[in-house]
């Protein structure tokens, strides 16, 4: 008996199991290291990093706040629904607001997606033509991350790195410029193929033509006005767009990728697992029929101004009540005034984006809106205004009446640099609204003081967000706040 | 494999000893007991030296075969054992007396028993007397104010809700739960609630090093062990207990009614509502709360055995409503406890545990009905239509909600003991944990406002798998040599957690009927499959040593090495040391201090681990799924990169404990003092946090880090006094802890080495903190001084940004002349100076009034139900005494509607403390005349009072408020209420 036990003692150690049993991998999921490793992984790691541009919050948290801060928007929805962002409307907004943090660190999260690419494709053996598209791809929109960043927060901490050190500091603009946005769309310019070089199945990958575009905007954004003259030329030069006929039309569910559309973020009418936007379900019609939640609604200042000017895009761009789309009535919203009166002036409708609408009468379909990022007419205009700048105001004439005679209003001739620098600047206004471009271009112009002083623009402050609070207080105050905060 | 492999060889081993069988002379005896002069059955009698024996049937009787010259040792719980030498007189008759010396009961440890005088640690026992004494619904419950240092807090009234369980405060950072033992099963206190009240034997709880480094890696926040009852041999025990109880909310909350809204909501907007007295009024709360909403449980068993094998069977149900609809319960719990003699030396038995529990997932409208605007009405003119409501109609809510969860679980030890060379003892045993649920929600179509609207049905539907299986094998040794007694344990085991789950959803189903809630019968083209599985593994070696020295000298050492795959490869092991010493001063000759029968003097010092983090918190995971639309035609092409973020630097929490204390008898143990001094310091915490944003790992996503230290330490005691006045015999206790907790470093590695945010409101406010020389997640925030009265105060006083009269006027702490972030400060902290309970008892003949209190002082609670919010929604009662100008008050701000008053603020710090009467019962015990006559064994009635009162200037539906992670601090983000509970009941044994 004695045997038995101790032969059971023996076994039962014998039966214990080494550091082996010990190594549980994660079930369903790869790590760094295992990814990307093939050919087939570089493709899936860069599509995961345009994944992000669909996410909710990449656009800034969710809500256009930098809508809210222009003069051709107010927050809209219904008085009581956003408070937490009405702030921005009058430029009280402060560092603690939620979706400023949602967005900064989604920035950062796109970020380290194409990081993933660019650090570890280069180490895989493939195809060389495939592998430096697919970098220049990721580098692109590494760019594209960071220029939002820089642009919204001014000097921010720089990551190349997939595993960020956790100690950074803010970086200036200047070294993020020419280490990383610079450099980066110079790559993607050289690396990437036209649009027409990609096939059918891959429209809406990042261009030549993006490429161009998105480093005009940047330089333009710092007034480099030889540079956006030329990258602007060659996006001409390229024949690879030209705008719309009807301006109705650009904005439409039918007309998506239509040949005016230079960068522009795909989305089917699911929910984001399945491919789907909710940009323009936030945007969306409020009430009847149900497509969203109405924020960033035009201005009546602006709706006003488009209406003395007997601006035909006026129609294209907004949603007035009752108006029939698309074979719907839009009656909006019971909770929220029709119109809101101060000493007996209107100040604001009930009027939606008519830019984001998708054809259909529930929130789901909504989902399926492209978001334009860069459009031809942009382009045009920005080369206009560099010409212009380039004291070439006889040639930016011309680009500038390519965008009115399209949009169905009278051509300029003025040959006075700064008439046409203003006209220009309203021009972009009208062709422009609603775009979320309105509130950079009167901060690069110097004219964010003159416009939105009266809404509450502090000059030395309002450039820039707040650095979101919880950044610096997990920092410790090592990542510093912008001035005013 | 290696589990059934072992099993194979164990069940081999049985069927061989059950062969092996020896023969000598025969002795026939009765024994009798004094005190009842009644045979007894059941008693152990064994050949001293050999470890064969036998035991006693019905009539007292036994059988036994040995040698003239052996000793037959008779044992029987509750009585003096005692020695028979053997001679040429083959018919015996035996009486055996009770066992008076109350200090020799055994106590149960991990991987052991000891008696409880040669303890060295601080392990509180609580008796199946004591935890039916006074019966109450839960398991865990019946512990409440029993043991010192132990907490036990409803922070939910939801119908199955698991109780907050907090042994001497917060050790860690994360997950404070101690763990539970279950018949050697190592679970989660929630298994508790796998069984009755009525089926546990005793429950220990270990609170010090000493007594908790045997469990290595998972005994920091302290274990608690219990043991069920088991059968016992001779006539068939039954017994059975129901219940009824009717509970209502204990209190609502003050909010805004229709007038009062209005009129703030006029003061913000001027002529919003300009007829006030056509307003509606609605009480939202008053609409989603029931009274006297029933609780039911009954419970029976039976038990009983012969000679060689014993049992215990009980069966429970418990069904309870909820005080909102659609949130009840209903749960069966089965008991099954077997054990068998095969020879006397080996025995092999089973433990079995098992629920099976069906819960409707209660409808999320507790902060609906708080924040509902009561100047809206919930149904339109025609009664029965739901109205659209700003806020979320809350009936709504509930009528469109259909949610349900079903779980199984089931706890299981099979075993085989074997006693060898008379004092060893090898038990090896296969436990398992098994948990299955599947949880079904649906929402149909339905249309109430524009934002609260299904313009589809939709089925979301999940199913998890969860199995824990623990393969243990343990040596022990114990011995009495003269005055020398020891016991020694060793042993080795191997745990493998897996989990799985694989849900579903759908959309557009065929019809709303419950028959077509199943994935198939949605739409194809709307459905999404989900799986996933992790899997954890631990190893285990451990050894024990007491020893005593004449019942006076005390000596506890152990050792265990854990290894977990949760970390990476250097820190795959940790070692967890302890060593207790004890001195039975009363013991020694020199002690003659009469009025004091009973002092111990006892310290122990020890390290424990935790591990309690998920499998791939070292991993930044890449999932698929991740796709980009792309092509003319918009198709999905498929994309893979990260899903957050992980850190491979992951080692082991260590928590270094010691204890020491004193236990002291007077007045032969009429009043009883049991204290302790503990110094806990919590190394390399183990704790989620959000880190910089530029690590990119996405917004709200959080990182697991050896983030901080923290020290622990305060005095807890255990005064109780007992005694009788004629028939009345009464009892009172006092227990309570100190508590002085703080963080004593911050760990590098997050991109912060002095402090730690949580607190997350869910609206950008981060309002909790973690820094050096502080308590943990203490609340960080402005310090209101006051209001402005007018624009020359805000000239004259650092204000923030675009401050008006009326606003809230914050302390400029920095004293530079500037309001700005740096002026934040700490502003309250959640954890309490003082946790304490007192109980009373009266008896008077068979009635029994007994009465349980319990409190806390010291913390404080942040109210996030009031904090911004993202629309405008109802306001609690104290938004009322706004201020309206100058002079009006100096404690509320103006009407607004965000702004600066909103900003992280001592405004939204309340006062924490409180004292509870947890509980008040009146029993009454059958006297037994009348029990005879009904042929029973023991019956009682009672009625018990449940949360009857509270003491506290809290102003939400209770003070009790549960942080998930201690660097969050306690938020109040509106929680299902507890409730006010009348039951009655009745116990009957036969």
């Amino acid at each position: 008996m004695k045997k038995i036990i101790y032969i059971l003692i023996v076994i039962s150690i014998a039966t214990s199991c080494g550091d082996d049993f010990l190594f549980q991998p994660p079930r369903a999921a790869l790590t760094v290291g295992s990814f990307p490793a093939t050919a087939d992984d570089a493709l899936l790691a860069v599509n995961g990093a345009y994944n992000i541009l669909r996410a909710w919050q990449i656009n800034t948290g969710g809500f256009p706040l930098l809508d809210f801060m222009a003069d051709d928007v107010v927050k809209g929805s219904s008085p009581g629904d956003g408070t937490a962002v009405a702030p921005y409307d009058n430029f009280t907004h402060t560092a603690e607001e939620g979706g400023l943090e949602r967005w900064y660190k989604t920035e950062y999260e796109a970020i380290r997606r194409t990081n993933l690419v660019i650090n570890e494709v280069p180490n895989i053996d493939m195809e060389e033509d495939l592998k430096s598209r697919l970098i220049a791809e990721a580098r692109f929109l590494r760019a594209f991350f960071y220029a939002d960043l820089v642009r919204g927060f001014g000097a921010v901490p720089m990551v190349t790195e997939i595993n960020a050190p956790v100690d950074l500091v803010r970086t200036p603009v200047e070294t993020i410029l020419n280490e990383i946005i610079y450099p980066d769309l110079e790559n993607a310019i050289v690396n990437l193929p036209e649009r027409s070089g990609y096939g059918a199945e891959d429209l809406g990958r990042a261009t030549k033509g993006a490429a161009r575009g998105l480093l005009a905007r940047v330089k333009l954004f710092y007034k480099a006005f030889e540079d956006v003259e030329e990258l602007t030329q060659a996006i001409i030069a390229s024949d690879e767009y030209e705008l719309m006929d009807d301006y109705a039309d650009i904005f439409t569910a039918e007309n998506e990728h239509n040949i005016e559309s230079i960068f522009e973020v795909g989305a089917i009418p699911e929910t984001f697992a399945n491919g789907g936007s909710q940009f323009a379900n936030t945007l969306g019609v409020r009430g009847s029929p149900n497509r969203g939640w109405g924020f960033g609604r035009p201005a009546y200042s602006w709706i006003s101004e488009m209406e003395a000017n007997e601006d035909p895009r006026l129609e294209p761009s907004v949603i007035f009540l009752n108006e029939e789309l698309d074979g719907v009535v839009i009656s909006g919203d019971g909770a929220t005034p029709d119109t809101i009166y101060a000493g007996g002036d209107i100040v604001e409708i009930e009027a939606y984006n008519q830019k984001v609408w998708y054809p259909g009468t529930d929130t789901r379909t909504a989902f399926g809106h492209n978001k334009r990022i860069i459009r031809y007419a942009d382009v045009l205009l920005m080369h206009a205004e560099a010409l212009n700048e380039n004291g070439k105001t006889n040639e930016a004439l011309d680009y500038l009446n390519q965008v009115r005679s399209r949009a169905g209003m009278p051509e300029y001739n003025t040959t006075s640099q700064s008439e046409l620098r203003d006209l220009i600047m309203d021009e972009r206004k009208y062709e422009l609204a609603l775009e979320g471009l309105r509130f950079w271009d009167l901060v690069r112009t110097d004219r964010a003081e003159e416009v939105l002083g009266p809404l509450g623009f502090i000059k030395g402050k309002n450039e820039l967000l707040p650095i979101p609070q919880s950044e610096i207080d997990i920092s410790q105050g090592r990542i510093e706040q912008n001035p005013g905060y | 494999m290696h589990y059934l492999r072992s099993l194979f060889i164990v069940g081999v081993f049985f069927s061989t000893m059950s062969l092996i069988y020896s023969q000598t002379n025969t002795y026939n005896g009765t024994v009798i007991a004094s005190d009842l002069e009644e045979p007894l059955f059941g008693v152990s009698v064994l050949i001293k030296g050999t470890g064969d024996g036998t035991l006693t049937d019905l009539d007292g009787n036994f059988e036994i075969s040995a040698a003239p010259g052996d000793t037959l040792v008779l044992s029987y719980i509750g009585y003096e054992t005692q020695e028979i030498g053997l001679g040429t007189q083959t018919n015996l008759s035996i009486t055996m007396g009770p066992d008076n010396e109350v200090l020799d009961e055994v106590v149960v440890i991990g991987y052991g028993t000891i008696k409880k005088s040669d303890l060295t640690g601080s392990v509180a026992k609580v008796s199946a007397e004591e935890i039916t004494k006074v019966p109450a619904a839960n398991a865990i419950n019946a512990l409440q104010g029993k043991v010192a240092g132990l907490q036990i807090s409803n922070t939910s009234g939801d119908p199955g809700s698991d109780p907050v369980v907090r042994l001497r405060g917060i050790t860690t950072l994360n997950n404070n739960n101690p763990i539970a033992v279950i018949d050697g099963v190592i679970t989660d206190v929630s298994a508790i609630s796998l069984l009755n009240a009525n089926d546990i034997e005793s429950v220990e709880v270990l609170k010090d090093a000493s007594a908790t480094a045997i469990y290595g890696s998972r005994g920091a926040a302290g274990v608690i062990i219990v043991t069920t009852k088991s059968g016992k041999a001779g006539k068939n025990k039954v017994s059975f207990s129901v219940e009824q109880s009717f509970e209502s909310i204990a209190n609502e909350i003050e909010v805004m009614d229709g007038r009062e809204f209005a009129t703030y909501l006029n003061q913000i907007e001027p002529g919003t509502y300009n007829n006030l007295d056509v307003l509606p009024n609605t009480d939202w709360q008053e609409l989603i709360y029931n009274n006297n909403a029933p609780m039911t449980s009954a419970n029976f068993s039976i038990s009983g055995g012969s000679e060689n094998a014993t049992f215990y069977f009980g069966l429970g149900y418990f069904g309870q409503q909820g005080i909102i609809e659609k949130s009840n319960l209903d749960r069966l719990t089965g008991k099954l406890n077997s054990e068998y003699r095969l020879s006397p030396n080996f025995d092999v038995g089973l433990n079995l545990s098992m629920l099976l529990s069906d819960k409707q997932n209660t409808p999320g409208v507790v902060n609906t009905a708080l924040r509902a605007w009561p100047i809206n009405t919930p149904y339109l003119d025609d009664g029965t239509t739901f109205a659209e409501v700003n806020g979320g109609n809350p009936l709504a809510a509930i009528e469109y909600s259909n949610s349900n969860s079903d779980r199984l679980r089931s706890l299981g030890n099979l075993y085989a003991n074997i006693n060898f060379l008379n004092n060893f003892t090898f038990k090896t045993s296969l436990q398992f944990d098994f948990g299955a649920g599947k949880s079904k929600s649906f929402s149909p179509v339905f249309f109430v406002g524009s934002l609260q609207q299904n313009e589809i049905n939709d089925l979301n539907y999940t199913n998890d798998y969860n199995l824990g299986l623990i393969f243990e094998n343990t040596l022990s040794y114990n011995n009495e040599i003269g005055r020398h007694r020891v016991g020694a344990v060793l042993g080795y085991s191997t745990q493998d957690q897996r989990n799985e789950f694989i849900s579903g959803s759908t959309e557009g189903l065929l019809r709303e009927d419950p028959l077509f809630w199943y994935l198939e019968a949605g739409q194809n083209d709307f459905e999404t499959v989900t799986n996933n599985a992790a899997r954890s593994t631990i190893i285990s070696y451990l050894g024990r040593v007491n020893y005593s020295f004449d019942s006076r000298y005390l000596l506890t050492a152990s050792l265990r090495r854990d290894g977990s795959s949760n970390f990476g490869g250097n820190n795959l092991y940790g070692y967890f040391p302890s060593v207790a010493l004890g001195w039975n001063v009363s013991n020694e000759s020199f002690w003659n201090v009469d009025l004091v029968n009973r002092l111990k003097i006892r310290g122990s010092w020890g390290r424990i681990g935790n591990e309690k983090i998920p499998g791939s918190a070292q991993y930044a995971l890449i999932r698929g799924g991740r796709d980009v639309v792309l092509g003319e035609n918009e198709g999905i092409q498929p994309g893979a990169t990260f899903d957050g973020g992980g850190n491979p630097d992951l080692k082991w929490e260590d928590t270094e404990q010691a204890n020491i204390g004193f236990e002291v008898g007077i007045l032969e143990d009429k009043f009883t003092l049991e204290m302790d001094y503990y110094y806990k310091n919590t190394f390399d915490i183990l704790v989620p946090l959000e880190p910089a944003g530029y690590l990119g790992i996405g917004a709200f996503r959080s990182i697991f880090f050896n983030a901080a230290n923290v020290e622990n330490r305060g005095f807890e005691w255990n005064a109780n006094y007992r005694d009788n006045i004629g028939d009345i015999s009464y009892s009172i206790g006092f227990l309570g802890t100190t508590i002085r907790n703080e963080v004593t470093n911050i760990g590098q590695g997050f991109g912060a080495d002095s402090l730690l945010v949580g607190g997350d409101l869910g609206n950008g406010q981060r309002v909790a903190r973690s820094s050096v020389g502080n308590p943990v997640g203490f609340f960080y925030g402005y310090q209101v001084e006051g209001v402005f009265q007018n624009q020359a105060e805000i000239e004259n006083n650092p204000s923030l940004f675009g401050q008006q009269p009326g606003d809230l006027r914050y302390a400029d702490i920095n004293n530079d002349g500037l309001l700005n972030a740096n002026d934040r400060t700490i502003i309250g902290s959640s954890i309490p100076d003082f946790i304490y309970g007192f109980n009373a008892q009266v008896n008077y003949k068979t009635i029994t009034l007994s009465a349980d209190f319990q409190g806390q002082m010291g913390n404080e609670i942040y109210n996030g139900k009031q904090a911004i919010r993202f629309t405008t929604l109802n306001y609690e009662e104290r938004f009322n005494n706004y201020w309206s100008g100058e002079g009006s008050t100096d404690e509320n701000f103006r009407p607004v509607l965000g702004g600066p008053n909103f900003q992280p603020s001592s405004y939204f710090v309340e006062d924490g403390s409180f004292l509870r009467l947890r509980t008040v019962t009146l029993n009454y015990g059958i006297p037994n005349r009348l029990l005879d006559n009904l042929k029973m064994a023991g019956a009682n009635v009672y009625v018990r009072g449940t949360n009857l009162f509270t003491a506290t200037q809290y102003t939400g539906y209770s003070p009790e408020i549960g942080a998930a992670n201690a660097i969050d601090g306690s938020i109040d983000l509106g929680v299902y209420p507890i409730t006010r509970v009348f039951s009655v009941g009745l116990n009957a044994s036969f």
